[in-house]
């Protein structure tokens, strides 16, 4: 049998499945639920300084086949409910505790409490307005300088393992993958869900409560390998720091898992694909992936890794 | 199953509205299964049930309707805001509310009523909305009660609001098996003047009890109290227990029903904002309402630490 397990920064895993951020990962019972599957790795819902509830709804809706649109507003118990979690439960997986915050300091804060509390590794989720008057038409997660500003702010506070977050929505993601990098991120996760919005034409009016939205699912898949090929061609190409990738973006089988891996990835995040089969989509997909590494002779997650960028080397 | 008295206030124009978005429907139906993103479909007519609570009517395929199993829920959406506008700032929100009850009308139309108490915001300004208004849905989701077979009896006990899953399971069960089963229900209210569904009930079930927590109307205590008596009156076949409402009356009900031995049911409300496994914030024990529930075996419920609380947390805050 193909060996699946990974090990990458503040992460030891029996399988490269990470639970995705966002969901299903806010309270304890829900977490051990999940580290209950055959998920590898789980990653909390994002946390921040205070307790925060959920938009107005619809918040999460499958629009059309293969899109999933939420906007859910970061609803999360607060860094000290959080904190307790941390400290008082044992779950059976490692997990990467997803922090967000509206500046620098509130990210340090919360990551600090978290680790405080035990925390092993965190994961910044960069798609957040910033408090910072006049910026607040744009996340931390588009603006390079700000992405510095709150990774480099962070890895003075802790040292564990930090996972920054980038958004795919952005002119060029290497520029954002380079300042995370350079201020001290040990890995990138990539990809957040892609800026989106739609309108019920009978209604007159878009079908969110929050309006505006994020879409995942298997129709983004392709975009978040586009984004993943080019952090991994850049790092590649020594233009920018080398570093462990945790790729997500509508993988619901095996062998999207595998095209993940083989553009440079090292695990892998599912989120979308539980609306069609809750957690018992982490058994499958490590039954898949197993089953196609044996077909083709894999004998481990690192003899596939990154073999999609040969063939890239040529793009300028 | 020929209420067609909530179509008293419907202009033909409106039922030309309607039927185009339950054609819309029908084609998502056809393709999915269920409904998976919200389609807005016109009220057609609204039953005022008790003070505060109001059956909203809406026109959907029959295919829909006669695969709904009782128990299930659709999310709700009201996508008014509450200045009666579409603006960003507080608009109402999508909540789950099971089917209290089904029309046929003329032509072949079939029709849905959402029973809605004002229990807060967003109840409460569903309960506001006038005929012509939208009503979004999507769903079916969730699981169901258990469909009986002839000669079983059915105990049903519900509680305020839990009255409309329960006169769902109590309709399709006699639409189903006519006199082949009995059905004997309860029904608890505060008081007298929030009491509904009450003639509904009767219409389709061998007995109806009513209870009151003041004694207003029927007996005066909860629908316990004639339970025991239900309980040990001899029927032959099979007799199964579904209850909805406050969960403590649920929990009263399953262990009086469980220690007789009797296979138990009950319907679960809790937050579920999402309603596709996503948010995780409708947690009992270790199962999801919105997935695994709301119907959900009554001797599992028994075991569960989180279950017959008066008070569930609300989302994180």
């Amino acid at each position: 049998m193909p060996d699946i397990s990974v090990n990458v920064p503040g992460l030891e895993m029996e399988n490269p499945l990470m639970l995705a951020s966002g969901i299903q990962g806010g309270t304890a019972a829900s977490l051990h639920r999940v580290s209950a599957s055959q998920s590898g790795g789980l990653v909390s819902k994002s946390i921040g300084p205070n307790p925060r509830a959920m938009y107005p709804g619809p918040v999460c809706v499958e629009a059309l086949d293969s899109v999933i649109l939420n906007a859910m507003g970061l609803p999360n118990p607060g860094v000290e409910a959080f904190s307790e979690i941390i400290a008082n439960e044992d779950f059976s997986k490692p997990i990467l505790v997803s922090v967000f915050g509206s500046n620098a300091d509130e990210y340090a804060d919360v990551a600090t409490k978290l680790v405080s509390a035990g925390a092993k590794s965190i994961e910044l989720n960069l798609s957040c307005p910033h408090s910072k008057p006049g910026s607040r038409a744009l996340i931390i997660g588009q603006q390079p300088e700000l992405i510095y500003d709150v990774v480099s702010t962070v890895r003075d506070a802790v040292d564990v393992p930090l996972y920054s977050k980038l958004s795919p929505n952005t002119t060029n993601i290497v520029s954002e993958a380079r300042a995370a990098l350079e201020a001290g991120s040990d890995g990138l996760s990539l990809i957040n869900t892609v800026s989106a919005i739609e309108v019920d034409p009978f209604a007159g009016r878009p079908i969110i409560g929050n309006l505006l939205c994020g879409m995942s699912g298997p129709a983004i898949r392709p975009i978040a390998q586009r984004k993943i090929a080019e952090v991994s061609l850049a790092m590649r190409r020594e233009e920018i720091p080398t570093a462990p990738l945790l790729g997500m973006g509508g993988i619901c089988t095996g062998l999207d898992v595998a095209r993940f891996l083989m553009l440079g990835a090292s695990a892998v995040q599912i989120g979308s694909a539980l609306v069609w089969g809750d957690v018992g989509q982490f058994g499958k997909i490590v039954n898949e992936l197993t089953e196609f590494m044996v077909l083709n002779d894999y004998s481990d997650i690192s003899s596939m890794q990154g073999i999609a960028l040969d063939s890239l080397e040529g793009l300028s | 199953m020929n209420d067609q008295a909530f179509l008293e206030n419907t202009t033909s124009e409106l039922l030309a509205l309607s039927d185009a978005c339950s054609l819309r429907l029908s084609n998502c139906y056809a393709e999915r299964g269920m409904i998976a993103s919200p389609i807005p479909l016109p009220i057609l007519g609204i039953d005022t049930e008790a003070p505060g609570i109001a059956t909203l009517w809406v026109q959907v395929p029959k295919s829909l309707a006669s695969e709904y199993r009782p128990g299930q829920y659709f999310m709700c959406w009201n996508p008014y805001d509450s200045a009666g506008g579409m603006n960003r700032s507080h608009f109402s929100s999508e909540k789950p509310y099971s089917v209290g009850n089904m029309g046929l009308g003329t032509d072949g139309r079939v029709f849905l009523g959402f029973t809605v108490k004002d229990l807060g915001i967003q109840s409460g300004e569903l309960t506001k909305l006038s005929i012509g208004d939208w009503l979004a849905i999507r769903g079916p989701f969730g699981t169901s009660f258990p469909d009986s077979s002839d000669g079983d009896r059915m105990i049903l006990v519900s509680g305020g609001i839990g009255s409309t899953p329960i006169h769902m399971a109590a309709l399709s069960c006699r639409n189903a098996l006519g006199d082949r089963v009995r059905i004997d229900a309860i029904m608890g209210f505060r008081n007298s003047e929030e009491s509904h569904y009450v003639s509904r009930m009767e219409a389709v079930c061998d007995t109806v009890q009513i209870t009151t927590d003041d004694g207003t109307l029927g007996s005066h205590g909860f629908p316990t109290i004639h339970l025991p008596n239900l309980i040990e009156s001899p029927h032959r076949g099979r007799a199964k227990l579904f209850t909805c409402g406050p969960e403590p009356m649920m929990k009263a009900v399953l262990m009086m029903a469980i220690d007789a031995g009797i296979e138990s049911y009950a319907a679960m409300e809790r937050y579920l904002p999402c309603s596709v496994a996503v948010c995780g914030l409708c947690m009992v024990g270790d199962r999801l309402t919105c997935i695994d529930g709301p119907v959900m075996e009554g001797d599992w419920l028994l075991g569960q630490d989180d279950f017959g609380k008066p008070h569930i947390a609300h989302s994180h805050t």
